[in-house]
């Protein structure tokens, strides 16, 4: 009789151990959870703050990039305009006064298009395919180059964060080939395959050791920028035989 | 005499609570839009529930009904006890019972760790049947190894649970205080574990001590109606929202 009374102390108390063991294996958990929940918390803000700053920097780059081609533009576009119509109203022949009146005009309008750019509101109205276009024209009206576009479909409806960072590193990639590789022609496609838009430039200049690039290198940046909004960045290139960037967009 | 025996069975406060249960799910059920009638996440949970109370209540009436008990053990090959009705919990509780909650878990868990429940039922079932076809442990009497089998999976599926718990993005913005998953997976957990010790050890208390038997089984009665009255807090849950948080992983297949 002692043994099974034995037998049955062990019982309740195997059976409250166990209840013990549960316990402290949920509180445990709750415990667990309530720490990781507040370190991925530190985790989201962190990466919110990032992605804001990133934004930020790339706005003010933007910004940069417009200012300095507006100054540009003023000095030798809109300020040749202006000497010219100084010369013609200076003139006393009537046709010359009409043709400096022409030219304060076209002075005008060229004043007019360049203040839509000092703020950032054209992004929102600009789709990216008309702004690939336009960075094409330009490089290809100063006769530096040939480029040609090639488009499957018009970029429409992409969050502004989104626009803001494929904007700029479209910049930067053709600021690159500009500045580094001297190419012939510059060649940018926007295609689809399956659900992924994908966005291409590819130059034919001298290319470089793509094995060298390094994490302080703006092609780095360039990744990450991508990375920020869920896209990719992806570059390929070896001495002589040109640089082809491929720009996956985020689903 | 009869009409006595009866009452005095069907008064128990356990059938009454789970009847009573059953009711309100049936209610609340009845009330959900067609679409989530159709939706597992709330038809599971119901499908639970109709099948605890019916067997609990199958089990007080063989209690009643004696001779029909006697015929059921007879035809098991269980001549010896005809009073037994543990049969009845070893298929409904022990074995399907298992089954029917690892599918419930398996809702909550992340896609990828979903195949391991299947893996589990598989498993489970193949033993039950090697076991029972063996004679290691017959139908009609306690059958120790094949609940602390059950138990044991159990367990690892609330780990699996546990795990997702804490570190899947979609549990980690939730507060688990609000997930009625987070509820009912406790008391699974202890459900199994504190009559752990008591269901494996059922015949020898019973033989030995069978006040403290039945004592020790008030606290399977107990955590049965907590466990039910989460599954019908399931099927009401449309209607409270603002207590409970939507469970973030119940896609999937059963």
């Amino acid at each position: 009789m002692e043994a099974s009374e034995d037998q049955i102390y062990v019982i309740i108390f195997a059976t409250i151990f166990l209840g013990g063991i549960m316990s402290t294996f949920v509180i445990s958990m709750v415990f667990i959870h309530r720490q990781r929940q507040a370190q991925n918390r530190q985790k989201m803000d962190q990466i919110k703050s990032e992605h804001e700053k990133t934004l930020l920097n790339i706005e003010n780059e933007i910004q940069q990039e417009t200012l300095t081609y507006i100054g540009r533009e003023l000095h030798d576009n809109i300020g040749q305009l202006l000497s010219l119509a100084k010369l013609n109203f200076g003139s006393i022949k009537p046709e010359k006064q009409s043709e400096g009146k022409e030219i304060l005009s076209q002075a005008i309008q060229e004043v007019r298009g360049l203040s839509k750019q000092l703020n950032l509101d054209w992004v929102e109205t600009l789709s990216i395919n008309e702004f690939v276009a336009q960075q094409l024209a330009r490089i290809q009206n100063t006769g530096f180059c040939e480029t040609s576009l090639e488009a499957d479909f018009e970029l429409l409806d992409l969050p502004k964060d989104q626009k803001l960072v494929l904007i700029r590193v479209i910049q930067e990639s053709l600021n690159n080939a500009i500045k580094h590789a001297s190419p012939e022609t510059i060649q940018i496609r926007i295609h689809e395959s399956g659900n992924v838009k994908r966005i291409l430039i590819k130059d034919d200049g001298r290319g470089f050791d793509a094995s060298q690039d390094s994490q302080g290198s703006g092609m780095f940046n360039l990744r990450k920028r991508m990375e920020t909004i869920g896209g990719q960045f992806e570059l390929s290139s070896a001495i002589g035989k040109g640089t082809e960037i491929t720009l996956t967009l985020p689903n | 005499m009869m009409d006595s025996r009866f009452y005095q069975i069907f008064t128990d406060w356990y059938l009454i609570a789970i009847s009573f249960l059953l009711i309100v799910g049936i209610f609340y059920f009845l009330k959900l839009p067609n679409h989530l009638k159709v939706s597992k996440i709330f038809w599971f949970p119901f499908l639970i529930l109709v099948f605890t109370v019916i067997y609990e209540n199958m089990g007080g009436y063989l209690k009643y009904n004696f001779e029909f008990n006697k015929l059921v053990n007879a035809a098991l090959g269980n001549e010896e006890n005809p009073t037994y009705n543990v049969w009845l919990f070893n298929i409904g509780y022990y074995q399907i019972g298992t089954i029917l909650y690892l599918f419930l878990i398996k809702n909550w868990l992340v896609p990828s760790k979903k195949k391991y429940i299947n893996w589990l039922v598989f498993v489970f079932i193949v033993l039950v049947i090697a076991i029972q076809l063996l004679g290691i442990e017959p139908i009609y009497t306690s059958q120790p190894i094949i609940f602390a089998i059950g138990a044991n999976m159990i367990l690892v599926g609330s780990g699996l649970y546990f795990i997702g718990l804490i570190t899947e993005d979609n549990y980690l913005n939730s507060n688990p205080f609000k997930l009625l998953s987070f509820w009912q997976m406790t008391f699974i957990l202890f459900t199994y574990s504190l009559t752990y010790i008591n269901s494996v050890a059922l015949l020898y208390l019973w033989n030995i001590n069978k006040e403290l038997a039945i004592s020790l089984m008030q606290i399977n009665r107990v955590l049965g109606v907590i466990n039910l009255s989460l599954l019908v807090l399931w099927v009401a849950s449309p209607k409270l929202t603002n207590i409970f948080e939507t469970e973030p992983y119940y896609h999937g297949s059963i």
